[in-house]
């Protein structure tokens, strides 16, 4: 472990984490303007005091929506992640950890999912579920897990053969005890550097969906919908992608910092 | 391959790598610096938002590729801007008796491959049509048409099952030549055709070339080419015609980026009266739905005209039903549900449409996924939130959303009508026999006697005005009775290079006008306000 | 070496019979119905069940499925429903175009990547560290479908250097590969910058630099061809990601390939096309990512081909 202090790059993304987190909490509740209010006199309003950032296509406030957007980007974005690291963890290891036949079957499984185009999922599961929001986090779980499946499995594999954990098995120690002592620290940080790169992939993955009418349902503002319903406007409302645009590069920007700190102060080089 | 000479090898190859490097950037520059120069001076582009399904004229239902194929092939009649039939293969045509149509084609007329054009090809694109085999969603519009005959080479006989009023509409179906194998073996480009044009190259998803039909007289200083290039993304045409990389586009501009585009000096945008309409179709299988004053409470809570003056930027008319009134059968004296929320509530009471918990009632709205519909439905969200009604909005893109529908799985859903012209549609979409999948388009399975008698009256009546005095009373019981909310009809919307005259919107978008467009020249007719 | 490949291509087998079948699955679980997106609603029940048959598609769904695959062992596509041409054709249109633009995406994204990876891996923590990786989170964080539009506002209408949209000569393949290739070169930079670093505190590294090497050529001597086989292998990984990017740009810049003829074919739910599409661009994954394995096994010599 190294000290914080030498360590800017958890200090900076900690900190941005943080206030990304705190203003999806707390911006809703200090900013009090509803985020789905319609004003069709103000479609497209400029930036003014009342507005802050503007109003939208059809008069709704853009920060009300930009901080309602960070609820649901940064939760659907949580949620796929944490779904995506259990899922592939447990597929990864187990394969691992079984070897053999089992291993090279899921490991078929994992190359049949990696290769399948994300994208007919999605509409196939916004078609069959009703799109919304679960359909969002399954299909984005479906194409997220085999990420974090192929580094356990890859590290599993790896660390087994280094001599510690050779040992502990000749000391006769049960595997579930050596998976966690031994294994668990050194998977750690290559996953959480996945999981800091996942979350900013997801938050892109949901804005590309919205461009095909399958993300965050209207009206119900997320970052991805709101930077692609402001985009077909670039040319006379850019503010509208402004500031979606730049919140997700704030929050892609903490995250990976957030990545790097955590990989350094696990002592993981990726 | 030995250890030394490794690093020679590495050596060279970045060097090689480097010279590439400052090759890729020179053509770059080379590249980039001709890019700036205009089209061929005889093309002119036209932007369209997707690729057009089919060339063959039997088998287009889909806008985009009617309005091509207009360009291509040529009619018996055709419709002009104000809704009357012009002859254009016939130069004249009459009604015998009350099941015969009789067509004199024109003895002039040369498909773009130079064959004369003969009443044997008129017949095979209709045995073409109606044979099951061939397999064409046009085949059920054709299903009052029992047969086509030839007396000679330059005569027209279609006999209909009986006295059927829209008959002469059949005579729209556009010609190909006798023996047009079915597109399975036909070459990409289609058939020839008798129109203005003829198809010179067609990459689907990517663009179709249209060059002059050599056999079709063209006016001076028209452009040669015309290039319907495929452009999905709104903002990139709104882009391509301010670069004047495109120089004509057609009702799928936003409405907002109309102020934009107007600042350029290079572009006018004209705004004409268009037929294309709006509607909101209700579920008659709801029991709430079924309720008169539900619809009418839902019809008071839509505020139409702030719709159209924000979101639509002015460019549509509120509706008062199907008929335009540039449509000879129009009447306007209707009933009209301006915004009137109090009122809606007071009528979803009276209803005892009951609440929920929330004190809301739920309806769910579908629609299919495009930017016009999404903001649409937020509007209408909002609006309805007024009045106590939660409208759930689920938005797929056309197939599910279709399948939806015809599942009856919807309360309320929006679509439009586009080219409307015998109001023998009302038949279409109102009769209770039309619902799917019986060959109608009523997919609220509304039903109501009076209605039927009117619309199936209305088929049957072939004098003018009595027809006329017919559909007055089809509008004001649509109106009254709402098996659908009129929303509004949207202007036809033009954006248009300066350097091009000539052209003549249509209230139903027809492109046709493209064929007669002017390079420079007078400046012909500008398009009206 | 020779068995090997064989043997690999052999692994491609099971890999396109599951994408198959997965794509057989969800493509006919999805509601909408083909005969009625052909013919209209406005179609008669008859012709509705003649074109059904004509189609193959009153069939039980196992048999269909069956006789799909008795298609695909011996290599046809079937036909698509909506262009009434055989599927192969189609797709044999439409690949070049979706080859080429990833093509130039991923080149573009590695002429981005090598120099800003080394940039910022042979100072960490520097000046030019800082600015190139603040660069590849830039890269990283706007979509595709922002950064398209924005590009095109910056070099096409405000400085007109380059064509919009469509496939042409080289200046129409510019935008969408950048498009395509800059969140790509932000990850292979970000690769490159942490194994190169990884590469410096390394034993050889000490003695290469004590021999009079100077840090950087030794870096780039020694570190890059170290750091090349972790670019390799996340070239391999990012591929899923890149050809479903070229899906959106494809869409944005009007561009002709298959990610446009997939999307139309599902709206169509013309099965054999969204079927030959998906094992297209599966079977473009795998052996893309079989090259990799075979570059890795080629750069890396610790790594044996067994």
């Amino acid at each position: 472990m190294t000290a914080p202090s030498r360590n800017p790059s958890l200090l900076i993304g900690v900190a941005i984490v943080i206030a990304l987190i705190g203003t999806a909490i707390l911006g809703p509740i200090l900013f009090r303007v509803d985020p789905l209010a319609i004003d069709l006199a103000n479609t497209l309003a400029s930036p003014s005091l009342a507005h802050p950032f503007g109003c939208d296509a059809l008069g709704r406030d853009v920060l009300a929506r930009v901080l309602w957007g960070a609820r649901l980007s940064l939760s659907i974005s949580a949620a796929v992640v944490a779904l995506s690291l259990i899922v592939g963890s447990l597929i990864g290891g187990a394969a691992a950890l079984s070897g053999g036949r089992i291993d090279n079957l899921v490991m078929r499984g994992v190359d049949i999912v990696l290769a399948f185009p994300g994208i007919l999922l999605a509409i196939a599961l916004a078609a069959i579920l009703g799109p919304g929001l679960l359909d969002l986090v399954i299909a984005l779980t479906a194409m997220g897990w085999t990420g974090y499946a192929r580094i356990v499995r890859g590290e599993v594999l790896t660390l087994r053969e280094r001599e510690y954990v050779l040992a502990a098995e000749a000391l006769g120690a049960r595997q579930s005890r050596i998976l966690f002592r031994h294994l668990l620290p050194g998977i750690a940080g290559p996953l959480a550097v996945q999981a800091t790169f996942g979350i900013g992939g997801i938050i892109g993955a949901e804005a590309a969906l919205s461009f095909l009418g399958l993300g965050a349902m209207p009206p119900t503002p997320s970052w991805g919908n709101m930077l692609d319903a402001g985009r077909a406007f670039l040319l006379v409302a850019p503010h509208l992608t402004t500031a979606p645009g730049i919140a997700i590069g704030a929050s892609i920007l903490g995250f990976n910092l957030l990545g790097d700190g955590i990989a350094q102060a696990v002592g993981h080089r990726t | 391959m030995g250890a030394v000479r490794k690093p020679v090898l590495v050596r060279m190859m970045i060097a090689r790598m480097r010279r590439c490097a400052w090759l890729l950037t020179l053509t770059m520059i080379a590249l980039t610096s001709c890019t700036g120069a205009h089209r061929s001076p005889d093309t002119i582009q036209v932007d369209i938002e997707g690729s057009p399904i089919s060339t063959d004229p039997r088998f287009t239902t889909d806008i985009l590729s009617s309005r091509i194929n207009e360009l291509v092939f040529d009619a018996m009649v055709r419709i002009d801007r104000n809704g009357q039939f012009v002859a254009r293969l016939a130069e004249s045509y009459e009604r015998p008796t009350p099941t015969e149509l009789v067509f004199h084609l024109r003895h002039d007329v040369h498909f773009s491959d130079g064959r004369p054009l003969t009443a044997r090809d008129v017949k095979f694109t209709f045995d073409s049509i109606l044979a099951p085999e061939t397999g064409t969603p046009k085949r059920a519009g054709l299903s009052h048409l029992k047969s086509v005959s030839t007396p000679d080479d330059y005569t027209v006989v279609m006999t209909t099952d009986g006295p059927y009023a829209p008959a002469l509409e059949f005579a729209m179906q556009t010609i190909v030549p006798d023996g047009t194998p079915l597109p399975a073996r036909s070459s990409a480009i289609g058939p020839p055709g008798a129109g203005p044009f003829r198809m010179a190259s067609f990459v689907r998803d990517e663009s179709i070339v249209l060059e002059r039909n050599p056999y079709f007289p063209a006016p001076a200083n028209a452009p040669s080419t015309i290039l319907f290039k495929v452009v999905p993304d709104p903002t990139v045409r709104a882009l391509e015609l301010t670069e004047g990389v495109s120089d004509f586009s057609e009702n799928n501009i936003q409405p907002d980026v109309l102020p934009y585009l107007s600042k350029q000096p290079h572009l006018a945008i004209s705004k004409s009266p268009g037929s294309s309409y709006r509607y909101l179709a209700f579920n008659f299988r709801d029991p709430y739905l079924r309720d008169v004053r539900v619809r009418r409470a839902i019809a008071y809570s839509i505020d139409r005209a702030s719709i159209i003056n924000s979101m639509m930027r002015g460019a549509a008319r509120a509706a008062t039903g199907l008929l335009a009134p540039e449509n000879w059968a129009y009447d306007g004296n209707l009933p009209i549900y301006n915004y009137d929320p109090a009122k809606a509530r007071q009528l979803l009471d009276e209803a005892g449409y009951p609440a929920g918990p929330d004190g809301m009632r739920r309806l769910r709205f579908v629609y299919k996924t495009t930017p016009e519909q999404s903001s649409l439905a937020q509007a209408l969200q909002a609006m309805f939130k007024r009045v106590g009604i939660t409208l759930e909005i689920r938005s797929n893109e056309f197939a599910t959303f279709y399948s939806d529908i015809q599942k009856g799985n919807f309360d309320l859903t929006s679509l439009n009508w586009v080219g409307t012209n015998d109001p023998n549609h009302y038949y279409m979409i109102f009769d209770s026999k039309m619902t799917p999948p019986h060959g109608g388009f009523n997919r609220g399975y509304y039903t109501n006697p009076e209605m039927d008698r009117l619309v199936e009256t209305g088929a049957r009546t072939l004098d003018l005005s009595e027809r006329e005095q017919i559909y007055a009373q089809v509008q004001r019981l649509a109106a009254e009775d709402l098996p659908y909310v009129s929303l509004w009809w949207d202007d036809t919307v033009v954006v248009m290079n300066r350097e091009l005259h000539g052209f003549t919107p249509y209230p139903n978008g027809s492109l046709i006008s493209l064929a007669t467009l002017t390079l420079q020249g007078p400046g012909a007719a500008e398009p009206s306000e | 070496m020779i068995a090997y490949v064989t043997r690999r291509l052999f692994a491609l087998i099971p890999v396109a019979l599951g994408v198959a079948t997965l794509t057989f699955a969800i493509i006919h679980l999805v509601p909408g119905d083909p005969v009625i997106a052909m013919l209209g609603e406005t179609a008669a029940p008859a012709d509705v069940e003649g074109m059904r048959h004509q189609l193959g598609l009153d069939r039980p769904v196992l048999e269909q499925y069956f006789s799909y695959l008795g298609g695909l062992a011996v290599g046809d596509l079937g036909e698509s429903i909506s262009y009434r041409k055989p599927v192969s054709r189609i797709i044999a249109e439409r690949y070049p175009a979706t080859i080429e633009l990833a093509a130039a995406g991923m080149l573009v994204a590695l002429l981005i990547a090598f120099p800003l990876g080394i940039i910022a891996g042979s100072k960490p923590g520097g000046t030019g560290d800082i600015a190139a990786m603040g660069f590849a989170i830039l890269g990283i964080s706007v979509p595709h479908i922002y950064l398209g539009p924005l590009l095109m506002i910056l070099f096409s209408l405000d400085l007109r250097w380059l064509p919009l949209t469509g496939r042409g000569g080289f200046s129409h393949l510019v935008l969408p590969a950048i498009t395509l290739g800059t969140a790509l070169a932000a990850i292979i930079a970000r690769m490159l910058r942490q194994s190169l670093i990884g590469v410096r505190e390394s034993d050889y590294m000490r003695t290469a630099i004590s021999k009079g090497l100077s840090e950087r050529a030794a870096l780039i001597r020694h570190g890059l061809r170290n750091a090349l086989t972790s670019v390799i292998t996340i070239i391999g990984l990012q591929m899923g990601s890149l050809l479903s990017g070229t899906l959106i740009t494809e869409m944005i810049f009007s561009w002709p390939g298959l990610g446009r003829l997939l999307i139309s074919a599902i709206g169509a739910r013309d099965y054999p096309t969204v079927e030959g599409c998906v094992l297209a661009f599966a079977l473009t994954y795998v052996v893309v990512n079989m090259a990799t394995d075979l570059i890795y096994a080629l750069v890396d010599p610790r790594v044996r081909i067994s």
